[in-house]
């Protein structure tokens, strides 16, 4: 048996897990990078103004879903996952999972640098530090919506 | 709606009457001043302004003193904090009462005593600092045995203390070798430096301090005139007795705390004070009498006149007239139900309306109360909120903001015990419950429900829009701008149905004679501001074009499945991590429980925030979007807002 036999043989499961863990993996990494950014420019309003915790908190956690949004995409996609699936199965779930792999790293990022620049409403001006978490989430739309989309791409046939 | 009615004033009044005309009307506190200083024809009719610097000067003083003692004061502060101090809260006074209190309180001799005390402390500090300096100077030359004073007496010989580079220590050793008379000694050794004592007589000085120089010795002096030893004994007793020192002027700041509370009172009251003099930047004067205007609720116009009244000694002249409708200058206050009045502060972050304009948050609360809990949707979930916040409204002595956001809170849960009852989610499973709709196997049933609401949401906006068209006398608008675009997007959804559902033919021609019609009254009327044809036309187009921008806030609706899925298969995975852990023994059972709690309060933490700033988007965007103007300026009360304490 060659490699493309191989492939063709085993590579369902092969590419599907490839696809699930990519979600995982990349969401993951971009939650942690954005939580990350946001946690450092808080801690510098933190040193002076301890009392803004909560709020800091609040824009810190914003860039952390789409994280779990990996997550759940990824719980979802490893439901419908068997050992013996077809090489065009395995394709269908892995292309399924692309809207969230690239969707919710870069989304994060993005939502992390305005909930830095948010933070600075909240260490001059905290009563319109709302204002900022608002801007914030209007990034996270299109994390949701890449989510919808594999959630219905995942959902929509049963292999 | 509920925008409260204004009424606007203008009273002259004489100069002698004004301190005590301002201490009524801030007891009164619904005030909002004009500053007529912005109108300019009042200074070219001979008025001048009213100004008086010395008093707020006077009144800032005070403030930074009292803020002062609080800050020292604070340290001390035994009063109950956390869960005890929540139930207890503020104290609550009225304006009366705190007005008396601090006039009884002889707070100034009190400050003086704490600037002596501090200063005081100040002076302990630069002295304790000045003696460990001098300790520290003496430790390395703890060693030597001798008379420090006999040292500097030689007559024959010279005496060299100081420091050499450790690692230079053995090349001096080494370059010293020739010289006869010269004795070195290393007393002791410091991270990178060696202390050392060279005795040497008159003739070999200068060879000797030649090969100092050339391995980089310091100079230095002990700082002392009898032995190391003992005057080492000796800045030890004084840095002890300044630490006596130190404790007793600790102990009398500390024998005050109980004064705190008082000058936390002192602390808000003067900030009144100081509004009171601010405001009467606001006024303006001819020599002997003062103009001020402003604007007071019209309800309270009553008790205006009398807190007016009641003050003045000499005649006075007072005009109030209800607000003009199109006025921008009125302030506004809004004034809603129980229900509503926890939705206020959307509107406020928002902006507030025009006073010709409507108020909103009666308008959306329903909404954001539905879609909130929609996108918690976990009956565990709702009943822990509906706990917490009940507790919290029953036993806290919650300030105004606050309790009405607790209150938000608290309304929410029900609408997230029901979503949470419809979804058969209790903690994501952990009891199994009969599901009206299953989030995670019916999602598409929940998506067209989310797009329904979605649909739902936009016409109301839009129905409120042809509502303020014929309220302010525009029936044409209401159809321009409403009715066209509801016979535009009703017939494109009735059109996108007839795709994929069976419906008859004659659906399908309605619905495109509709859409077909809405859309032309669109381009025809759209563009209606411009002044050319071409302009008309083109605006009219652009308005149409619109259209594209519904289909996203369509989609934009989405996110109240979105947010509830996600919500729910985070709360199932864990659940499934608990009960792995649950498999594995009685270890395994008391970790289970521990992520089981920790796990699910982050779930229902992050669930929580994500409603609020998800539901306050669609409200914002989507919603206001389609009618609602801000730019509205607040009224402001004739009170500080305070900080230590509750005004009433």
């Amino acid at each position: 048996m060659n490699f493309g036999q191989m492939l063709i043989a085993n590579g369902g499961v092969l590419i599907a897990t490839l696809g699930i863990v990519s979600a995982v993996i990349l969401s993951g990494i971009g939650s942690a990078k954005g939580v990350g950014m946001v946690g450092e420019a808080a801690t510098g309003i933190i040193i002076e103004e301890p009392e803004k915790f909560g709020r800091s908190l609040v824009l810190q956690l914003l860039p952390g879903t789409q994280g779990l949004y990996g997550f759940v995409i990824g719980l979802m996609a490893m439901g419908s996952l068997r050992v013996d699936m077809t090489l065009v199965e395995g394709f269908y779930i892995f292309l399924a999972c692309m809207p969230i792999v690239f969707v919710e790293y870069f989304s994060a990022i993005y939502q992390a640098r305005v909930s830095v620049a948010g933070l600075t409403i909240l260490a001059k001006n905290e009563e319109h530090a709302t204002k900022g978490i608002i801007y914030a989430v209007m990034v996270e739309t299109y994390a949701l919506l890449s989510f919808v989309m594999s959630l219905i791409l995942l959902s929509a046939v049963s292999f | 709606m509920a925008i409260v009615k204004m009424s606007n004033f203008s009273l002259f009044t004489f100069d002698s009457d004004r301190d005590e005309l301002l201490q009524e009307l801030q007891k009164f506190s619904y005030v909002h001043f004009t500053n007529l200083k912005k109108d300019e024809s009042l200074l070219e009719q001979g008025l001048s302004v009213l100004e008086i610097p010395k008093e707020i000067e006077e009144v800032d003083e005070d403030i930074k003193d009292v803020k002062y003692v609080i800050d020292l004061l604070k340290k001390y502060d035994d009063r109950e904090t956390g869960l005890k101090g929540m139930i207890k809260g503020k104290n609550s006074f009225t304006f009366e009462e705190l007005e008396s209190k601090v006039n009884n309180f002889d707070y100034h001799p009190m400050i003086k005593k704490f600037r002596v005390l501090s200063e005081r402390l100040d002076k302990l500090n630069q002295e304790e600092m000045k003696q460990k300096a001098i300790s520290d100077e003496l430790k390395p030359w703890k060693n030597l045995n001798y008379d420090v004073r006999s040292l500097k007496n030689f007559s024959f010989s010279s005496i060299f203390t100081g420091t050499v580079p450790k690692k230079l220590v053995e090349k001096l050793k080494k370059d010293m070798v020739e010289l006869q008379k010269t004795y070195l000694e290393v007393i002791s050794e410091g991270k990178d430096e060696a202390y050392i004592l060279g005795i040497t007589s008159r003739d070999e000085k200068d060879v000797f301090s030649e090969i100092l120089r050339n391995n980089s010795y310091t100079n230095l002096s002990i700082p002392t005139e009898t032995t190391v030893d003992e005057e080492y004994s000796i800045v030890k007793d004084k840095l002890s007795m300044l630490k006596e020192e130190r404790k007793i002027a600790f102990d009398e700041i500390k024998g005050m705390k109980d004064y705190l509370s008082a000058f936390e009172e002192t602390y808000d009251y003067l900030l009144n004070k100081k509004l009171r003099y601010a405001a009467e930047e606001n006024f303006m004067r001819t020599e002997n009498v003062n103009v001020i205007s402003g604007f007071v609720p019209t309800d309270h116009v009553a008790d205006f006149k009398k807190a007016v009244e009641k003050t003045q000694e000499n005649v006075f002249y007072l005009e109030v007239t209800e607000a003009d409708k199109d006025d921008e200058s009125v302030p506004i206050m809004l004034n809603n139900g129980k229900f509503s009045e926890s939705f206020e502060s959307f509107t406020l972050m928002y902006s507030l309306p025009k006073y010709n304009g409507i108020d909103p948050t009666p308008l959306f609360a329903p909404f954001f109360f539905a879609f909130a809990g929609m996108m918690i949707g976990d009956l565990g979930y709702g009943i822990i909120m509906l706990i917490g916040t009940a507790l919290a409204l029953k036993y806290f002595n919650l300030d105004k903001g606050t309790r009405l956001f607790v209150r938000f809170l608290f309304y929410v849960s029900f609408s997230t015990m029901i979503w949470g009852g419809i979804f058969g989610s209790f903690f994501g499973g952990v009891i199994p419950m009969k599901a009206l709709i299953n989030p995670a196997t019916e999602y598409q049933k929940l998506l067209i429900l989310s797009i329904i609401f979605g649909g739902i949401h936009l016409f109301y906006a839009l129905g409120i829009k042809a509502y303020i068209n014929f309220r302010d006398g525009k029936p044409w608008s209401a159809l321009f701008d409403t009715g066209f675009w509801y016979m535009a997007l009703m017939g494109g959804i009735v059109l996108l149905l007839t795709m994929t559902m069976p419906l008859p033919a004659i659906a399908k021609t309605i619905a495109t004679v509709v859409m077909a019609a809405g859309m032309v009254g669109i381009i025809l009327t759209g563009g209606r501001d411009n002044s050319s044809v071409a302009g008309k036309l083109a605006g009219g187009l652009y308005s149409l074009y619109g259209i594209s921008s519904y289909v996203g806030d369509f989609v934009s609706y989405s996110r109240l499945m979105a947010l509830g899925l996600s919500g729910g298969f985070i709360s199932v995975a864990i659940n499934m991590m608990v009960s792995m852990l649950f498999a594995k023994g009685i270890i395994g059972i008391i970790f289970g429980v521990v992520v089981f709690i920790g796990g699910q309060a982050f779930n229902l933490f992050l669930s929580v925030l994500s409603a609020y700033v998800h539901t306050s988007r669609l409200t914002y965007v989507e919603f206001f979007g389609k009618f609602y103007e801000g730019g509205g300026k607040g009224f402001k009360l004739f009170r500080n807002k305070s900080k230590y304490i509750n005004l009433e």
